[in-house]
């Protein structure tokens, strides 16, 4: 490999890396507003809610990067296909983290709750300064589990274009005829992305001890 | 003078206006009844809790006596009846409406629970775990709460293990960090809820040698327990319920040597064997 065939492989790692940190931070922060808002149960709201993440979940995420990038013209709507690109990884990790936490709100100590309240604490402060910090450390292992899961099923933006860390590896070895090394580099930047999130979970494990109550 | 009328004319008092009877009271219960799944747990109840008094509330398990104090802050909600903190109705407003939860959060401010599961934030270290209601729910600044907690940690003697994590903590120690925590609102009344019950036998002393303390320096007290020569001890007035209802209201003296009724003698025969 020459040095355009690493800067081609940087290139296309950063892309990776940019658009799922996006639909991470996206996902992770509109699944919590999608837990709150099913948690207050309004009626046709939360039927609306329930579909999309029963389709979310069930739709392959090639399948919904196509229909996202080829239908937005029908709209009226001249979609990038990076845009659309984090449009549809966001919305498939969205509807998967809605259910973590949701999940996470089910088992909240009820104790906790009432020693809250009992403190003249509203629901929003109770949220905020009880719940919400708890949650993120009892959440984190399922969140960062999800999190690898994006960024491992992110190859599949490449099929409406956008030249991703896998797509890269493609292109070099269409010149160079020599697939095995830049897929061998792009193998060790996933690990090395991986990597950070299972070094994040860690700091979180040791966090959650203290919990344990 | 007047308050020896009032307590033997014990029919004449639903004659006294709500209002009238609030003023003087820092708890006033009327008419409180609650059911569970169609078993009523609380019968038409009343109760009076003067400033200054501590007032415990005894019965056997399943009396509704937990019931009884979880409805003074609302933690339960009652069927019917009344209960009036400091002469402010709780849970619901003139209108007749329930309450707004803001509205309902600042009359619960007015009191400060204890539990019996000690229920402590266990994200948070002691101190903190005493300044985040000052500071989230009054207002208070960081240092101005601190200061007050650092005192309270004192006065119950949890000072040394004020950056402890909840967890690290035993239980006689978790239960005096709850007092101080509720007791950092500057409650008119305190509210325990069995506070003695989930701790090991050698730990019981020193909550209650912490609550005694209290109610010398005059705080207000409803307490329900279990510990006959506690209640003896440190009550104003002692509390009877059996099956929702209050059987037996009286000065402790009279309570634990002339019981009235039937039912209060075989239980205290029972608790001294």
């Amino acid at each position: 490999m020459n040095a355009s065939a690493w800067q081609m492989l940087l290139e296309g790692a950063w892309t990776t890396v940019w658009i799922s940190g996006v639909s991470i931070a996206m996902g992770v922060t509109a699944g919590l507003m999608l837990a709150l808002i099913r948690l207050a149960r309004i009626p046709v709201i939360d039927q609306i809610l329930v579909l999309y993440i029963s389709l979310a979940r069930a739709t392959p995420l090639v399948t919904l990067a196509l229909f996202i990038f080829l239908s937005a013209p029908t709209f009226g709507i001249n979609l990038d296909r990076n845009v659309a690109g984090i449009l549809a990884l966001t919305l498939n990790t969205t509807a998967f983290n809605a259910e973590i936490w949701r999940s996470a709100f089910r088992n909240f100590s009820r104790d906790q709750r009432e020693a809250a309240m009992a403190a003249g604490m509203t629901p929003w402060v109770t949220f905020r300064r009880i719940m919400l910090p708890q949650m993120m450390i009892t959440s984190l292992p399922g969140l960062i589990n999800e999190m690898s899961f994006l960024i491992k099923g992110s190859p599949a933006i490449a099929v409406i274009g956008i030249v991703d860390l896998t797509r890269v590896t493609n292109r070099i070895s269409a010149v160079t005829y020599e697939p095995l090394p830049p897929i061998l580099v792009a193998c060790a930047l996933y690990m090395a992305a991986i990597g950070c999130l299972v070094w994040l979970q860690r700091i979180a494990e040791r966090r959650a001890n203290r919990l344990a109550v | 003078m007047f308050e020896k009328n009032t307590s033997e004319r014990v029919g004449a008092e639903q004659t006294v206006p709500d209002a009238a009877r609030s003023e003087q009271a820092a708890v006033s219960i009327r008419h409180l009844s609650k059911s569970f799944d169609g078993v009523e747990v609380l019968r038409d109840v009343d109760l009076e809790v003067r400033e200054g008094d501590v007032v415990t509330i005894l019965g056997s398990s399943g009396s509704g006596k937990s019931t009884l104090l979880r409805c003074i802050n609302w933690l339960e909600q009652p069927d019917r009846g009344s209960i009036h903190i400091g002469g402010q109705r709780i849970g619901v407003n003139d209108a007749g409406r329930p309450m707004p939860v803001r509205e309902l959060a600042r009359v619960r401010a007015r009191t400060g629970m204890v539990f019996q599961s000690f229920n402590l934030w266990p994200h948070l270290n002691v101190l903190h775990n005493v300044t985040e209601a000052p500071i989230h729910v009054l207002g208070k600044s960081k240092t101005q709460a601190e200061a007050h907690a650092r005192e309270l940690l004192e006065k119950v003697g949890m000072s040394p293990k004020a950056d402890a994590y909840p967890s690290t903590l035993s239980g006689g120690q978790k239960q005096r960090v709850a007092i101080a925590r509720a007791l950092a609102m500057q409650p008119e009344v305190m509210l325990f809820d069995e506070p003695t019950s989930a701790l090991d036998p050698e730990l019981v002393g020193e909550v209650l040698s912490v609550i005694r303390d209290l109610s010398a320096e005059g705080y207000t007290m409803v307490i329900v327990t279990h510990e006959m020569a506690f209640s003896r001890a440190v009550s104003d007035k002692v509390v009877f319920l059996d099956k929702g209802l209050i059987i037996e209201q009286a000065d402790p003296e009279t309570f634990f040597t002339n019981p009235s009724t039937e039912r209060v003698r075989k239980f205290l025969e029972r608790e001294e064997s």
